[in-house]
């Protein structure tokens, strides 16, 4: 039986959720801004079962999509799929060291901007090789970094490996 | 076989189950039809995110306050000899009108809003503004930046709207040039960045010849906006459709992104009705249309004036 992280972890991930809402809504931020929330998910999910990541996938992108005219559900689709994505990829890949976590995240969060984008489709700017191969990659190494550090900060602030 | 996932296999197709749930609630939201999306919206936005939504209410009230004091009192006494030379012209108009048995011109009320920006990707060409159904704004509201037109409310909570900004794929409005010489649809020529994005006149007739800087104002055709408001300055000749019609590119009165307070109009019903062609020093002259009077002769009627003369 799986034995899930304490509450620190999730009192982590949910401050993550906070910190992404304050960043892009509370001050405005847009692109400049990294997409914690996606990075949420994705670390939430290395360390629950598949259900309860889709389920806070679910949960975090019905929040962000309460924001959206043109494309509501999708975040919440790209989000659950995600989760569960990304909870089952501890069957296939095992690892905690940070130059992991931060590939992890990177390809993470360039699989949700292609499947949102997808599911978005042509209410959003640009041509699709734009979006996919220059704005995708990008938004994805910069959430990576975010994400890592933030993942520094929260192991050196408790002490775990 | 060997098992290679942890745990048992019925569990595992448990989760997998569970997940699929999960999944097809999100594939629900998704495809529900956008006269339900928007209960839930409202509920997320009134609940969970409603702290973001104040802060950021907040935080631009507190940024309005520190404008430049010097700037503040320059405007104030522009304003204040504005309004001191109209004042005798508005009390001499009121007195005729009494005279005449005339009620006051309907004109539409406005509200002063903050705008509020989501920095997320579903929310791009849309904004939020701080005043919502409690304050007298209805669904297809103008919203008015000192330039001129910047969007129409699309989304109504009890404290907050949801609005399209111009540069929305769905944004149109009818419009005419400031002389009245031409008319048609303006709507967004989207670029592929913010930046790029400019205001397109179709449909404006093939034998009209609009010249570049000729101002384009709401025409108030349709009843969603007042007539006279402006949306931009024509750059130059985008397309011509040979024989039938021309299109015209463009350059906004208002950029979306440089806007943080705005007029929101809550008149309601009758706000198309109006002409708001003297904020703007507008002179083309109202839409002239024929109506048949009983099957007689056409009396050429003028609708705008009419609307906006009735008692």
């Amino acid at each position: 039986m799986m034995v899930g992280p304490g509450w620190p972890y999730w009192a982590f991930i949910g401050l993550l959720a906070a910190a992404h809402f304050t960043l892009h809504l509370a001050l405005g931020l847009g692109p400049e801004a990294p997409d914690l929330l996606t990075v949420a998910v994705l670390l939430a999910a290395r360390n629950t079962s598949g259900a309860v990541a889709a389920a806070i996938g679910l949960v975090l992108g019905m929040l962000q999509d309460a924001l959206s005219l043109v494309a509501f559900g999708a975040e919440a689709v790209t989000l659950t799929v995600l989760g569960y994505l990304g909870a089952r990829s501890r069957d296939l890949f095992l690892g905690e060291s940070l130059g992991f976590v931060g590939l992890y995240l990177f390809v993470g969060k360039w699989l949700h901007d292609a499947i949102y984008y997808t599911l978005a489709g042509p209410v959003l700017r640009g041509d699709a090789v734009v979006r996919y191969l220059i704005m995708a990659p990008l938004a994805a190494l910069y959430a990576a970094v975010a994400g890592v550090l933030v993942l520094m900060l929260y192991r050196f602030a408790t002490g775990e490996r | 076989m060997a098992n290679y996932f942890e745990g048992p296999r019925r569990g595992r197709r448990r989760e997998t189950l569970l997940a699929g749930v999960f999944l097809l609630i999100a594939l629900f939201l998704f495809f529900l039809p956008a006269a339900y999306q928007g209960p839930v919206r409202s509920l997320i936005r009134s609940t969970a995110l409603r702290p973001f939504l104040v802060a950021q209410a907040q935080l631009s009230d507190r940024r309005s306050r520190a404008v430049d004091i010097l700037e503040l009192r320059a405007e104030r006494d522009s304003l204040a000899a504005v309004v001191a030379a109209q004042a005798t012209l508005a009390e001499d108009n009121r007195r005729l009108r009494e005279l005449l048995g005339l009620a006051a011109r309907a004109q539409p009320h406005f509200r002063p809003a903050e705008v509020i920006v989501a920095g997320v990707p579903g929310a791009e060409s849309t904004f939020l503004i701080n005043v919502g159904r409690r304050h007298g704004v209805r669904v297809g509201s103008a919203v008015i930046a000192a330039g001129g037109l910047l969007g129409v409310v699309k989304e109504l909570d009890e404290d907050v709207a949801q609005a399209l900004d111009w540069t929305h794929p769905d944004f149109r409005v009818s419009a005419m040039t400031a002389d009245g010489e031409a008319y048609g649809m303006v709507q967004a020529r989207r670029g592929r960045f913010r930046e790029e994005d400019l205001l397109v006149l179709t449909s404006a007739p093939f034998h009209s010849d609009i010249r570049p800087g000729t101002w384009v104002v709401s025409s108030g055709r349709g009843g969603i906006f007042a007539r006279g408001i402006r949306l931009g300055v024509v750059v130059g000749i985008e397309e011509a459709d040979t024989g039938w019609r021309k299109s015209y590119l463009v350059r906004p009165a208002v950029r979306p992104e440089s806007v943080t307070h705005v007029l929101v109009g809550v008149y309601g019903e009758g706000e198309g009705r109006a002409d708001l062609s003297e904020l703007w020093n507008v002179v083309a002259p109202p839409d002239t249309v024929t109506v048949p009077n009983n099957g007689a002769s056409g009396e050429p009627r003028n609708g705008s004036a009419r609307s906006s003369t009735e008692p």
